[in-house]
């Protein structure tokens, strides 16, 4: 790409945004007990947003040497656009260091076969049946935000996931527990081995199958399942649906909606969150922020765009790819630690479910508070532990409703799951269907 | 490094625009020192709009220009992908050497059941063009149907999208296969959203398909229904949760099908896992003799249409269930080579940053003994009948899906609306459970698709007619 494309673009447009990126990534999967996958990529692309007679067009190519076109075609667009009624971001500088890890860059497809192997004889060693499923990633990528606004900052990120499961499938039984985690430097195998020899034992202990009436429950959800039943608030403080009036939180600012004990923050600086990055994708520095506090809903999340269409500050939380627009979304989504262990949680759900996973809740309707799906992975708790599996079950929660009131107690320790450090949470009657 | 030369000498860089793709790929494949190679290549252009409550959020143009090669060495595979035709004989070499690395450590290896290599040109060929229809055009239609919906009274905001996208994609591989393929896709959804007193309901119409612009003219009533659907919902009660007879849809027993049972029939679930082949061992009973399902990538012009899979594979239609019986499944060349069976012509891959895996085109329920929907509810005492899907999600044996809209049935007749209807099933017992299948088989397409291993949205079709199936779990209050 010329170094002098800011200058050519002054040519096409009013005002403009480019995009670029460029990655590397290398994977190993398992399946099966079986080595199934080695992928190598190099994955590349631009975009531009380019305003003319004030609205905005958008354009993209995979190809970074097509920059020119890309911007002749985001300028035909832009007639067609949307009102360009904000500002593309202007210069600023991060003052905020995130580390880079050279390890993700070195990656080799022995030492990820290797551990794969490993992965596979723990899960073994505890349950011989089990089949082993598990895949590795690392990747390293260099993004650039340049704007006519003056901002021209580049990003360096790396990253690398694993996720193992052990899995049975025998006649009327189909059993599937995993275990994963993203991070921003290299994990070490000695966790994943760990993870890998927890997804057998958990395993071990659903395999059996335990009756379960239906009836309304104290169930403990998981961080896994947590990772659904944050989706709602999540959706409801966005700024898009705050800017479309789809929210109920649209005039809730300050107001006390849910139990003291909930708080969330969005972090974009936690060394090991996978959502760490300085600048969002329209290039604005990103900030640590409340979300909700002690109960108090204090902030959405905010583009340049829905920001000023709500005539709010923006929150340097733009997120996109290359190949589309930025929307609103949180970095990392940190939910407060409560005050009991996890011991103390189970203890105090005698009777009921620990909910670990759960099935098909992406089609819930998350605006009116709703989660709702089929119990893929649930246990029933009898003197403290967990007794086999319910099956056949499903579960349908207001978490506008349980947030508020349903909270029983919330647990000190706390996982990563995908971009959400989360704990434990206890949550009282809750309805569980079963056949 | 591939150069081509110009008359000055200049070298400039590859494109399949002044490259002659067929020797290029077919000379790289066939050189590759390794036992199977093969290049994918694919040049994509997409024009996409959105259009969000009274605003236009997005209108955009995009290229997509990559490829990848796959490699088999010693029964171990190598895939690397990339954005540029140079050094492509280098990528060749790193899939080699990542795939040589690993068959030292792994003892794994795959066969490829063997398949006649083809030729062959596939040409466009649609009855309405969506790139002949300028961007005003498709903004003054998808814009009217977007405010139609915002007209309607109780519809709060909307969300209106579009999509088409043209591909030409070259492939190549070391048994000899050439395919020179062209594609169009498209699509679109509408989505009224309802808002009161905090609670929020949707109401939703798509549409979609491979070769005719003019399937998204005429719309009116679908978008009306869809904003009455919204608003409507305000009004319903959540469904008390329990165990009933529910009667589903063409639609939605169509995303039933797909979910419960087509995902179980993809090869790879199977072909390593010896309990599994015996669960599902050809010839097993699965439901009742009235019941039939197949996948097919025959139907010209649905998103599920696929002439050649993804490893140059002609289509067919693949019988899975023929009266009750299972009697077939989906597979790649991989999965067949594994499990000694023929390859299916259903190895996908979404783009080419994946490589192909056992994926369905269009899977249907067939035509059934039970007649109308009303002889299908007429001895329904309570149940449920569910209208349309937000979406499905399966891990084998279990299955959970929304319905987009839903009704009580009492006593033979449907009664009122209820809302966050979530259905959900054993996929065994489900298909037992099946017991009135209709005379309306029905395939409608989306603007969505399937994900699996991380590939979505791949354009399928699905279809059946209404169905009647008891003693399903619905998750509600």
């Amino acid at each position: 790409m010329p170094e002098n494309f800011t200058e050519r673009l002054k040519t096409f447009a009013d005002a403009f945004e480019m995009y670029k990126s460029e990655s590397r990534s290398l994977s190993v999967a398992f399946e099966n007990d079986r080595l199934t996958e080695i992928r190598q990529g190099e994955s590349s692309g631009v975009s531009v947003r380019a305003v003319k007679s004030g609205k905005i067009g958008f354009s993209y190519s995979s190809k970074v040497d097509e920059i020119e076109d890309v911007a002749k075609s985001a300028a035909r667009m832009a007639p067609f656009g949307k009102p360009y009624n904000f500002e593309f971001a202007g210069k600023q500088a991060s003052k905020e260091k995130l580390a880079y890890d050279e390890g993700c860059e070195n990656l080799n497809v022995e030492q990820l076969v290797e551990l794969g192997n490993k992965v596979k004889d723990a899960i073994k060693a505890i349950d011989k049946d089990a089949m082993a499923e598990c895949s590795f990633s690392g990747s390293t990528s260099r993004t650039r935000v340049a704007t006519s606004g003056g901002q021209d900052c580049e990003e360096r990120g790396s990253g690398f996931g694993y996720m193992v499961g052990a899995k049975v499938c025998e006649e009327g039984n189909f059993v599937q527990t995993y275990r994963y985690r993203n991070d921003n430097k290299r994990i070490d195998d000695k966790e994943i081995i760990e993870a890998a020899r927890i997804a057998a034992q958990d395993l071990v202990i659903a395999r059996n199958v335990s009756p379960f009436a239906e009836g309304k429950y104290r169930v403990l959800f998981s961080p896994s399942a947590v990772s659904d039943l944050m989706l709602p608030v999540g959706t409801s403080v966005n700024g898009l649906n705050i800017e479309k009036k789809t929210s109920r939180f649209v005039n809730s600012l300050g107001e006390k909606l849910f139990d003291d004990r909930f708080s969330v923050t969005d972090d974009p600086f936690l060394p090991d969150g996978p959502g760490s990055s300085l600048y969002d994708g329209e290039g604005v520095c990103t900030r640590r922020r409340a979300v909700v506090e002690k109960g108090v809903l204090k902030g959405f999340t905010h583009s340049l765009s829905t920001a000023k269409a709500c005539g709010h500050e923006a929150t340097g939380n733009a997120a996109r790819g290359v190949s589309s627009i930025p929307q609103p979304s949180m970095h990392n989504i940190v939910v407060a630690a409560g005050d009991k262990s996890q011991a103390d949680l189970l203890k105090l759900a005698e009777g009921g479910l620990l909910v670990d996973q759960m099935l098909g809740t992406f089609t819930s309707n998350f605006l009116a508070g709703q989660v709702s799906g089929n119990i893929s992975l649930g246990f029933p708790i009898k003197d403290g532990k967990r007794t086999g599996r319910v099956k056949n079950c499903a579960l349908n929660v207001n978490m506008f409703e349980m947030l508020k009131a349903g909270i029983v107690a919330i647990s000190r320790e706390r996982e990563w799951q995908g971009n959400m450090l989360l704990p434990w949470i206890l949550l009282e009657g809750v309805g569980i269907s079963a056949r | 490094m591939v150069k081509t030369a110009t008359p000055t000498n200049k070298t400039v860089t590859p494109t399949s625009a002044n490259v002659d793709m067929k020797s290029l790929m077919s000379d790289l494949v066939r050189r590759s020192g390794a036992d199977y190679c093969e290049i994918r290549i694919e040049d994509s252009r997409e024009q996409s709009l959105v259009f969000m409550g009274k605003n236009l959020e997005n209108v955009q143009e995009s290229h997509m220009y990559g490829g990848n090669v796959r490699v088999l060495v010693n029964g171990c595979w190598g895939f690397v992908t990339f954005n540029s035709l140079e050094d492509l004989g280098k990528r060749v070499k790193e899939a080699v050497n990542n795939a040589k690395a690993a068959s030292k450590l792994s003892n794994d290896r795959s066969v490829l059941a063997g398949v006649t290599p083809v030729t062959d040109v596939v040409k466009l060929n649609l009855k309405e063009d969506p790139r002949t229809i300028s961007l005003e055009q498709k903004l003054a239609l998808f814009g009217g149907y977007n405010e139609r919906l915002l007209s309607t009274k109780g519809v709060t905001s909307t969300s209106t999208r579009y999509f088409d996208k043209y591909t030409r994609l070259y492939y190549a591989n070391s048994d000899g296969t050439w395919l020179d393929r062209e594609y169009m896709d498209s699509g679109m959804g509408a989505y009224a959203i309802a808002t009161r007193d905090g609670l929020t309901c949707r109401g939703s119409t798509t549409q979609g398909g491979r070769n005719d612009f003019g399937i998204y003219r005429g719309m009116e009533k679908d978008i009306d229904e869809a904003a009455k659907s919204a608003v409507e919902s305000l009004d319903a009660q959540v469904v008390k949760g329990g165990n009933y007879t529910v009667v589903c849809d063409p639609n939605l027993a169509g995303v039933f099908v797909h979910e419960a049972f087509g995902h179980l029939s993809e090869g790879d679930n199977v072909a390593d896992d010896p309990r599994m082949q015996e669960i599902l061992k050809l010839g097993r009973g699965f439901g009742q003799k009235y019941l039939n399902i197949w996948d097919t990538g025959l139907d010209v012009g649905l998103r599920g249409y696929l002439p050649y899979d993804d490893e140059g594979v002609p289509t067919q239609r693949t019988d899975l269930i023929r009266e009750g019986t299972l009697v077939g499944r989906l597979h790649s060349r991989e999965t067949a080579g594994r499990m000694k069976e023929k390859p299916t012509g259903n190895a996908r891959a979404l783009t080419y940053r994946f490589p192909p895996i056992p994926r369905m085109r269009n899977t249907v329920i067939g035509n059934g003994p039970h007649g109308s929907f009303n002889d299908l509810i007429k001895d329904v005492k309570l149940g449920i009948y569910a209208i349309d899907s937000m979406g499905g999600q399966t891990n084998g044996e279990l299955f959970t899906f929304t319905a987009g809209k839903a009704f009580m049935i009492r006593d033979g007749k449907v009664a009122e609306r209820v809302r966050d209807v979530t259905v959900g099933g054993n996929v065994f017992d489900t298909l037992k459970n099946i017991t009135g299948v209709g005379s309306d088989l029905c395939v409608r397409d989306g603007a969505g698709g399937c994900g699996k291993a991380g590939q979505m949205p791949l354009p399928v079709s699905h279809g059946s007619p209404h169905i009647r199936i008891d003693n399903v779990v619905i998750g509600g209050r």
